[in-house]
C-alpha cells in the first residue's frame, strides 16, 4: 500500500473521532510545549547572563565567599568577610594593577530637597570601580583611603538618576537616610553612560545604582589578623595588570585566601571563600541552567511518556472496534505489513499532530516567561526540530503494539465480529 | 460437457479430501471429507440447507479459512499450506469474493469501496478510482458512487460488494448469496453479471438457496451436513 493512501485512510479514521483524537494527542502536546518553554526558558538565562559575563574584561578574578558547594548561585549569597587588610594585602600582589571591594549600605530612602525615592540599599565601592567606564556627566567621586574626611560625593546610573523627577545631575544635593534614622549628605559628582552593572557578581540588568565611597560603608569587624576594627566585604574584584596573567593572579590570591587571609578565619565553617575567573563563573552559571532545565525536561519526557500511553490506549480501543474493518481489507488482499502500517501511520499522525500543536504553545509559554524575566528571547530552534521528531517516535513507540495487534487479527474471525 | 477443455491444465479449484472441523465442546464437522474440482471456466452452484457448510466451503477457497485435513488448490498451487503473506496475494489476485453480509468498509464511500482491492494491489490512485467507477457503471450504480454503505439499500450494497469483487479482475470469483437480499429484477441484474463473466472465461463458485438460480450453473453440488450428498449436471438446452 503506498504512503498516500495509508495517510488518507488513517487521517480519515482520525476524523472519524475528532474529540477523541484530540485528548488523545493532549499528552503529547502538552509534554512537547513544556519541554519548548523550559528549554527556551534555559537558553534565554543561559545567553543573557554569558552574554554579560562574555562582556565583562577577561581581566578580573572575583572573590567571594558562598555555600561551599557549587551549586549555589555564584554571588548573591555571599558574606562579608574580605576586610580592609585583605583588599590591601592582595593589592601589593605581583601582577595585580587593583582590587575594588564592594558592599551595600542599607538605606530606607533618600532625598533631594522636598522629593523622597525610598530606596533599600546603596552600593559602597572604591574609585578605582570607575577607571575604565564612561561617565555621562562628571566623573567618579574621591579616593577615601587617605584616612581624610570622607568626601560627601555619589555618583549613580542614569536609571538611578531618572527615578527624581527631571533626573538627577551633577552638583545636586542628596540626603540618604541609613540605618538607625542616620542621614547622610551627599552631592552628586557624576552620571554614568549607561546602565549595564560593572560587576557581574553584583546582577545584571538595568537596576538603578547609587555608588558611595567605602568611608560610608558600615559593615565593620574586628580584623583576626591586626586587632583592629575595620570595613569587611561580600565582594571584591582583583583586577590583573594583564590579561595574559589572569590566571596566576587567581592562583596567588586563592593560595592567600586559603591560609592567611582574614577572610579564610572570618568565613562560616560550610562557606568556601574562592576567586573565581570569568569563565569559572560562566560554567558554573551554565552548570546551573543545565542542570535545571535538565530537571524540567525530566518532567517533561514523563508527560511525553503519559501521552504514549495514551496514544496507545486508544489505539488499541481502535483496533478491537474496527476488527471488522481489519477483516473486511484482510479478506480482499491487505498483507499483514498494510494493516500494520495503516495503523502506525494513524499512531504517528496523532503523535506528530501532538508535537505540532505542542511547539507553538511551548514557544508562547517559553515567550511570556522570558518576558515575564525580562530577558531577551533565544529559541532554541534545535528543540522546535526535535520535538516534531519526538513526536514521530513518541507515535511509532506507542502505536507498534497496537499495530502488530492489528496485523495478526484472522480474517474469518474478524469477519464474524460483530 | 466438463473435462475436455481443462484436462491439460491445473483446474480452477481442487478439493481433496477437506474437513473443517470446529471444536467447541462437541466437535461440529462444519465440512467432512469433501472432494471437488472446479475446471476453469467452470460455472458451479452450490445449494443445500442452512448450516450445511456452504459459506465455509467458499471460505476455504477463497483462502479466508484453513481446512483442519485435506488440501485445498487454487490454480493447482496448494493454498492450505500457504505463508500468511501468499495466502494475502491468493485474496487480493486469484479470487474475488462476494460475501453473504456484504462486508464493506462503513466510511468509505461507494467507489471507495469498490477500489480498495486495488490499494493493496499498489495500483495508482485515479486508475483505481476510474476502474471503480467503471465498475459501479457496469452494476447500475454510476450515479451512486459518492454514498456510504449507509446511505444505499441492501441491494445496491450487494451490488457494490459485487462490484468490489470484481475489480481486481480475478480469475476465480466466490458469491455466497449474492441475490439472498434483492428483489427479483436486482437479482436477475445480478445473475446477468455472472452470465457474463462465465461468458468471459471466469470460474465462478456460486451459494444459493434458490432452485432457478441454481439452474444457470452448469453443475450443482448439493451439500448436506458437511457432506456432498450429489453433484448435479444442469441440462445444457435448459440453462441456455
Ligand atoms: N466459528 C465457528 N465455530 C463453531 N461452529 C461454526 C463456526 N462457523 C461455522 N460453524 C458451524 O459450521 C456449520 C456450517 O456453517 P456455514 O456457515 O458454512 O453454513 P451455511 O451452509 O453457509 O449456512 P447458511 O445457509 O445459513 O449461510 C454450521 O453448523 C455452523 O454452526
Ligand atoms: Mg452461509
Amino acid at each position: 500500500m503506498d504512503a498516500a493512501e495509508s495517510l488518507r485512510l488513517a487521517a480519515r479514521s482520525i476524523r472519524g473521532h475528532k474529540l477523541r483524537a484530540a485528548l488523545t494527542a493532549l499528552g503529547i502536546v502538552i509534554g512537547i510545549a513544556a519541554v519548548i518553554t523550559f528549554v527556551t526558558l534555559g537558553a534565554s538565562v543561559k545567553a543573557e547572563v554569558v552574554g554579560q559575563f562574555d562582556d565583562s574584561p577577561a581581566n578580573r578574578v572575583f572573590l567571594v565567599a558562598t555555600p561551599g558547594d557549587d551549586g549555589g548561585p555564584p554571588a548573591a549569597l555571599s558574606q562579608p568577610v574580605f576586610t580592609e587588610y585583605d583588599v590591601g594585602r592582595i593589592g601589593e600582589f605581583e601582577g595585580v594593577d587593583r582590587v575594588v571591594p564592594r558592599g551595600t549600605i542599607a538605606t530606607s530612602a533618600l532625598s533631594r530637597g522636598g522629593e523622597t525615592v525610598a530606596r533599600d540599599q546603596v552600593t559602597a565601592t572604591t574609585p578605582a570601580l570607575f577607571e575604565s567606564v564612561t561617565f555621562r556627566e562628571g566623573g567618579a567621586f574621591a579616593d577615601a583611603s587617605s584616612g581624610e574626611a570622607c568626601p560627601a560625593e555619589m555618583a549613580v546610573t542614569p536609571s538611578a538618576a531618572a527615578l527624581f523627577p527631571g533626573n538627577l545631575s551633577v552638583g545636586d544635593r542628596v540626603s540618604i537616610t541609613q540605618r538607625g534614622n542616620r542621614t547622610r549628605n551627599v552631592t552628586v559628582v557624576g552620571v554614568l553612560a549607561d546602565d549595564a552593572g560593572l560587576n557581574p557578581l553584583a546582577g545584571f540588568g538595568s537596576r538603578p545604582r547609587f555608588y558611595l565611597p567605602t568611608c560610608a560603608y558600615d559593615t565593620v569587624v574586628t580584623s583576626p589578623t591586626t586587632g583592629t576594627r575595620q570595613n569587611v566585604y561580600p565582594q571584591v574584584t582583583v583586577i590583573a595588570a594583564n590579561p595574559g596573567d589572569t590566571a596566576a593572579v587567581q592562583t596567588r590570591v586563592q593560595d592567600y585566601l586559603d591560609t592567611e587571609s582574614d577572610a579564610a578565619q572570618l568565613a562560616p565553617g560550610s562557606y568556601e571563600v574562592s576567586a573565581r575567573t570569568n569563565e569559572d563563573i560562566v560554567e558554573r552559571i551554565e552548570n546551573v541552567v543545565d542542570r535545571l532545565t535538565q530537571f524540567v525536561t525530566g518532567i517533561a519526557v514523563i508527560s511525553l511518556l503519559v501521552g504514549a500511553i495514551g496514544i496507545a490506549n486508544i489505539m488499541l480501543v481502535s483496533v478491537r472496534e474496527r476488527t471488522k474493518e481489519i477483516g473486511i481489507m484482510k479478506a480482499v488482499g491487505a498483507t499483514n505489513r498494510d494493516v500494520l502500517q495503516l495503523f502506525l501511520v494513524e499512531a504517528l499522525l496523532l503523535g506528530v499532530g501532538g508535537a505540532v500543536l505542542g511547539v507553538p504553545i511551548g514557544v508562547a509559554g517559553g515567550w511570556v516567561a522570558v518576558t515575564y524575566a525580562e530577558l531577551p528571547l533565544t529559541l532554541p530552534l534545535v528543540w522546535v526540530g526535535a520535538a516534531i521528531g519526538i513526536g514521530l517516535v513518541v507515535g511509532v513507540v506507542s502505536g507498534l503494539y497496537p499495530a502488530w495487534s492489528a496485523a495478526r487479527v484472522d480474517p474469518i474471525d474478524a469477519l464474524r465480529y460483530e | 460437457m466438463t473435462g475436455d477443455v481443462a484436462s491439460a491444465e491445473p483446474p480452477a479449484v481442487e478439493l481433496d479430501a477437506v474437513s473443517r472441523t470446529y471444536t467447541r465442546g462437541e466437535p461440529v464437522y462444519a465440512l467432512d471429507d469433501v472432494s471437488l474440482s472446479l475446471a476453469r471456466g467452470s460455472y458451479t452452484a452450490v445449494m443445500g440447507p442452512s448450516g450445511s457448510g456452504k459459506s465455509t466451503l467458499l471460505n476455504l477457497v477463497g483462502c479466508l479459512d484453513t481446512p483442519t485435513a485435506g488440501t485445498v488448490s487454487v490454480a493447482g498451487e496448494d493454498v492450505s499450506t500457504l505463508a500468511t503473506r501468499q495466502r494475502a496475494r491468493v485474496r487480493g489476485q486469484e479470487v474475488g469474493f462476494v460475501f453473504q453480509t456484504f462486508n464493506l468498509m462503513p466510511r468509505l464511500t461507494a467507489e471507495e469501496n469498490v477500489a480498495l482491492p486495488l490499494v493493496f494491489q499498489e495500483v495508482a490512485r485515479e486508475e483505481r478510482l476510474e476502474r471503480a467507477r467503471d465498475l459501479l457503471d457496469r452494476v447500475g450504480l454510476g450515479d451512486r458512487t459518492d454514498h456510504r454503505p449507509s446511505e444505499l439499500s441492501g441491494g445496491q450494497r450487494q451490488r457494490v460488494a459485487i462490484a468490489r469483487a470484481l475489480v481486481t479482475d480475478p480469475a476465480i470469483v466466490l458469491a455466497d448469496e449474492p441475490t439472498g437480499n434483492v428483489d427479483t429484477e436486482t437479482g436477475e441484474r445480478i445473475m446477468g453479471l455472472l452470465d457474463d463473466l462465465h461468458a468471459a472465461g471466469n470460474t465462478i463458485l456460486l451459494v444459493t438457496h434458490q432452485r432457478a438460480i441454481a439452474d444457470r450453473a452448469e453443475r450443482i453440488v448439493r451439500l448436506r451436513d458437511g457432506e456432498i450428498e450429489g453433484i448435479d449436471q444442469v441440462d445444457v438446452e435448459g440453462a441456455a
